[in-house]
């Protein structure tokens, strides 16, 4: 459990439909809290790319390809991979690391969530 | 039944025979001398109609400017003595021969097997009467990559004989583009073989495959062989050849080097917006395509040696193979790659010769 001096209240966690985000202020960045499936994520709200408000983008699972065989059409379904696209360009990064899912190079910085009493709250890892 | 020497009698397709040795001679300048440079009375009835409305946009010895024996196509056969004499000129110890007539397979879009004949006797009278490993004349063996079967056949043939020592895939024209799954039979093949595959650009349809509308072969050599090659390549990656294909060796020709940094700054752009839409990639794009292999031909000497530099750097000194396209009238000598300034020695040597003997296993 992190210190309670650390953690930054976002609201009930009843508040959330899974696709909410709730934008907070976590020291200097801007933090957006996700629910998606049941899980809370957040993560900050600044594309690498060119600033964008990635938390107020969709929130979907990744598309993959897998290589069937020589001459067979690529595989294409969705993983389990929650992805979330900045919706200025559409840089996509992994719900839960931040990791871009085209460079794992590039990356959004990804905070702890923590529920407590029903209440949410980010870890700004003070 | 009418009586037709009493009747009016119309012929709608008569041809006159004119020459255009006379009919210059009433032209206007500039075309009067333009046209009278450019052997249009030395070559023969086929050749003159060639270079005086030619089916591409341009004459390929500039009218008369570019003098060179055979800079254009000769009128008589290849001898393959010429190959050796060619290799003394340059200087040139290892060369690749890649068909000059099957370059011209882009335009053919006929479901017939002329492709197939064609490739499959080029086969056999290069190995009989030009290839040589002794003398350093090696081959590449055109791909009728239409026809899958046929290529497949075709490395079967050439995959013991020591004079082919790759696979040649003309790229202009290639429909669907070469990154399509259609494909993957003779990629599997060529890595089982370890023959690397040759993406050579090709001067067929050049004008339909810009922007028709050009007029002179400076705007459509300029970006014909460039476009077709930027194409591929796009493909090729995209669709995921070399995560399907590992181990195979990917060159391609005859588009100089300035253009790739561009072509990968911009599919990467893409990319990273998009990953998506290319599955199969695990990193951006230009991790794959800078470990292709590109033939410098022709390189780009009007260029800043800075901007060459950077575009060697990003491609990497081991990725790049010296290329003549000797005898075609814009061919490179070697000492365009010896004299550029921001080589090494070893790296000179790598680009004239050690990255080509290591790739194509010579």
């Amino acid at each position: 459990m992190s210190d309670a001096e650390n953690l930054v209240e976002v609201g009930p966690a009843s508040e959330f439909e899974d696709g909410d985000a709730e934008i907070v202020q976590v020291g200097r960045a801007e933090v957006g809290v996700i629910r998606a499936e049941g899980e809370f994520y957040a993560i900050r709200n600044q594309c690498p790319h060119d600033g964008g408000p990635v938390c107020k983008g969709n929130v979907q699972k990744e598309l993959v390809g897998e290589f069937k065989g020589t001459g067979k059409r690529v595989d294409q379904q969705y993983s389990d991979t929650d992805i979330i696209s900045c919706p200025w360009h559409g840089w996509s990064f992994e719900l839960e690391t931040g990791i871009h899912i085209g460079d794992d190079r590039i990356r959004v910085p990804t905070y702890d969530v923590v529920v407590d009493d029903g209440i949410v709250y980010v870890d700004s890892g003070d | 039944m009418i009586d037709a020497e009493a009747e009016t009698v119309v012929d709608c397709d008569w041809h006159y025979q004119d020459s255009f040795k006379e009919v210059a001679e009433y032209m206007p300048e500039p075309w009067h001398t333009k046209y009278k440079n450019s052997f249009w009375e030395d070559s023969g009835v086929t050749q003159a109609l060639s270079s005086f409305f030619p089916t591409s946009t341009g004459d390929r010895q500039n009218y008369g400017k570019v003098l060179r024996e055979h800079s254009n196509y000769p009128e008589e056969p290849e001898d393959p003595e010429r190959v050796t004499e060619g290799m003394d000129f340059l200087d040139i110890d290892v060369s690749l021969q890649i068909s000059h007539l099957i370059l011209a397979m882009g335009g053919v879009t006929a479901d017939d097997e002329r492709v197939q004949a064609f490739t499959k006797g080029y086969i056999e009278y290069m190995l009989e009467e030009v290839l040589d490993p002794d003398e350093g004349v090696y081959g590449l063996a055109p791909m009728p990559y239409g026809d899958v079967e046929a290529s497949l056949d075709i490395l079967e043939r050439v995959e013991d004989e020591e004079a082919y020592v790759g696979a040649c895939f003309v790229t202009a024209g290639a429909s669907p583009p070469l990154g399509n799954r259609k494909y993957d039979p003779i990629y599997e093949r060529c890595e089982e073989m370890d023959f690397p595959v040759v993406y050579h650009t090709g001067g067929s349809g050049l004008d339909e495959y810009v922007r028709a509308g050009y007029q002179e072969m400076i705007e459509t050599h300029t970006l014909g062989f460039l476009e077709s090659n930027m194409s591929q390549i796009v493909s090729v990656a995209c669709q995921g050849v070399p995560e399907k294909y590992p181990d195979l060796d990917i060159v391609f020709m005859e588009s100089g080097v300035t253009y790739i940094p561009g072509l990968v700054s911009r599919l990467d752009e893409e990319y990273l917006k998009r990953p998506e839409e290319a599955p199969l990639l695990d990193t951006r794009p230009s991790e794959y395509i800078t470990d292709f292999y590109f033939g410098t031909q022709p390189l780009e000497v009007s260029a800043r040696n800075d901007l060459l530099e950077l575009c060697f750097d990003m491609i990497g000194t081991d990725r790049l193979l010296y290329a003549s396209d000797y005898p075609h009238w814009d061919f490179d000598s070697p000492s365009i790659i010896n004299e550029l300034p921001m080589l090494d020695d070893d790296e000179r040597r790598a680009i004239l010769g050690g990255n080509a003997l290591e790739v194509f296993e010579i």
